[in-house]
């Protein structure tokens, strides 16, 4: 599978966390769509259904716990993956939709090929479950 | 009444009144306003060693010279006819250390001129005391490390992965980076030529590792935040401690900085010890942190005599008991009512964070809902005791 053919939606109230991630996802030729808020990732996620969504935690607005349950009631074939600055313990919904500690990244991201790596394997599983 | 009635009144009045201030835990003296002793209890005895008739007619501050300080006030109170309340008392230090209050009553009766002297001993009280201080400073500090950790970790994301970026993007190996230099006229192998004699390749990685550096030192301050159940297990702490020992044994700092090889190990571990609940991985951590810390304070102070750890486990009041000791140069009282404080360290600027044992601290008493203390008198060692409930976190 291309790179280009993973689409990649990220989701942070942090601009230049925006930037800095989706320079190194455009460099390794992945379609990135960024937004700053959950409201505004709930209008295109329907739209571009995503191999993975990247949410921070601490939104403006819904945070990120609240939009991705719901997120996934429109795209359930989306992989979540959640970058949070704080320790943060997955919660019995979150559970629910499958997702698991592995799923919880936290900032910063010492190194960002491995979550090109997670990327990369998440689109792997969602197109074997497809 | 006949005489001989009153008389029997009396001494059972006398006798009675003798008995509840032999049932007392406190230590009860009537002294005149020199400190002469008139009446003493039983506690007095048990205390001093010294016989009720033996101590009838002596000066009270010859017989416990600990309190002599305070029983000046004596006169005073008798002549102000207004107590001395809850004066605290040290005495002792190290394991000797212990603490009493004091408390002088004026007597308000016919037997004027004299006072009542009553001591308790609060050493119990003071470190539970003392515990929960520490436990609701670090409740605060756990507080402002985790709300600082949150903002600090987003500026660093950007600095990392930034920089990550910029080594990316003058990468040789990236076709884009090619194209983008030949549409501004330039070569990207004269850049990257030119970056690397102006040493701008090193600058990029020193950014990325003072990053991480950072990042390491959050990461660990975030540990006192709330904390995932990360899974738990059953384990012998026999087992457990062995297998830091062994640890301790292949780390670099340990064998070359401590010179660990050469510490004498001592094991004493309890045969009626059930295994207990833990996060293995967060206990070995605390453990390994407190032999190292012990290892290096006994490398630093270049003893003499044989340095030696001492491990031991038992069950203490239904909880399993690890006691690290060590008999190195020990710390004072002022250090050790601050060596579980993030950031407080003994060493010079720069070595080491001093997040170690405050991280080892959080992980204990938050993360297994357990207790860790340090025990020590300069120059006679230290010895840091942990106690763990055995159904873990409960």
């Amino acid at each position: 599978m291309n790179n280009a053919d993973i689409k990649v939606l990220l989701v942070d109230d942090d601009e230049m966390i925006r930037d800095c991630v989706a320079a190194y996802l455009e460099d390794e030729g992945f379609s990135v769509y960024c937004v700053a808020s959950g409201e505004e990732a709930l209008q295109l996620i329907a739209a571009i259904r995503p191999a993975v969504c990247i949410s921070d935690m601490r939104l403006s607005g819904m945070n990120g716990e609240e939009f991705i349950v719901t997120a996934h009631t429109l795209s359930p074939e989306t992989c979540y993956l959640i970058h949070t600055g704080m320790m943060y313990c997955l919660s019995d919904e979150l559970h629910a939709i499958g997702m698991s500690a592995d799923d919880v990244l936290l900032k910063p991201i010492h190194d960002l090929s491995k979550l090109v790596n997670k990327i990369k394997q998440c689109a792997a599983i969602r197109r074997c479950t497809q | 009444m006949p005489h001989s009635d009153i008389a029997k009144q009396v001494h059972k009045h006398k006798k009675t009144l003798l008995d509840i201030l032999d049932t007392l835990p406190s230590i009860i003296v009537r002294v005149d306003r020199n400190g002469r002793i008139n009446l003493v209890n039983r506690r007095f005895e048990q205390f001093s060693g010294i016989t009720a008739a033996e101590a009838k007619g002596k000066l009270l501050q010859t017989l416990i010279p600990q309190f002599a300080g305070e029983l000046q006030q004596v006169a005073v109170v008798i002549d102000c006819k207004s107590p001395l309340t809850n004066a605290r008392i040290q005495s002792g230090s190290g394991a000797n250390l212990r603490y009493y209050s004091l408390q002088i009553y004026p007597l308000d009766s016919d037997v004027s001129g004299m006072a009542v002297i009553r001591i308790d001993d609060i050493t119990e009280h003071v470190r539970i005391e003392d515990i929960m201080a520490q436990t609701e400073k670090m409740i605060m500090i756990s507080g402002m490390a985790a709300g600082m950790a949150h903002e600090i970790n987003n500026p660093l994301g950007a600095i990392l992965q930034h920089a990550q970026n910029i080594e990316r993007r003058v990468s040789a190996d990236i076709p884009a980076n090619r194209k983008a230099a030949a549409e501004v006229g330039a070569d990207l192998d004269l850049i990257r030529a030119y970056m690397q004699k102006r040493g701008i390749f090193d600058f990029i990685s020193h950014i990325r590792s003072a990053g991480i550096r950072a990042s390491d030192i959050i990461s660990n301050m975030l540990h006192f935040s709330r904390r995932c159940d990360s899974g738990t297990e059953y384990i012998k702490l026999s087992e457990l401690l062995d297998r830091v020992v062994e640890l301790a044994g292949t780390d670099y700092d340990m064998k070359k900085k401590y010179d660990f090889p050469r510490i004498e190990l001592q094991r004493f571990y309890a045969a009626d010890l059930p295994p207990v609940q833990m996060s293995v991985t967060e206990i070995e951590q605390v453990v390994l942190n407190v032999i190292k810390n012990a290892a290096e304070a006994m490398a630093d102070a270049g003893m003499e005599r044989q340095p030696r750890i001492t491990l031991r486990t038992r069950l203490s009041e239904g909880m399993a008991q690890i006691d690290i000791e060590d008999n190195g140069p020990g710390m004072d009282e002022a250090t050790r009512l601050r060596i579980f404080e993030p950031f407080f360290s003994t060493k010079e600027v720069g070595v080491g964070t001093g997040l170690g044992l405050s991280v080892a601290y959080a992980i204990v008493t938050k993360g297994h809902h357990g207790l860790i203390e340090a025990h020590s008198r300069p120059g006679a060692g230290s010895c840091f005791t942990i106690k763990l409930p055995l159904k873990g976190r409960g």
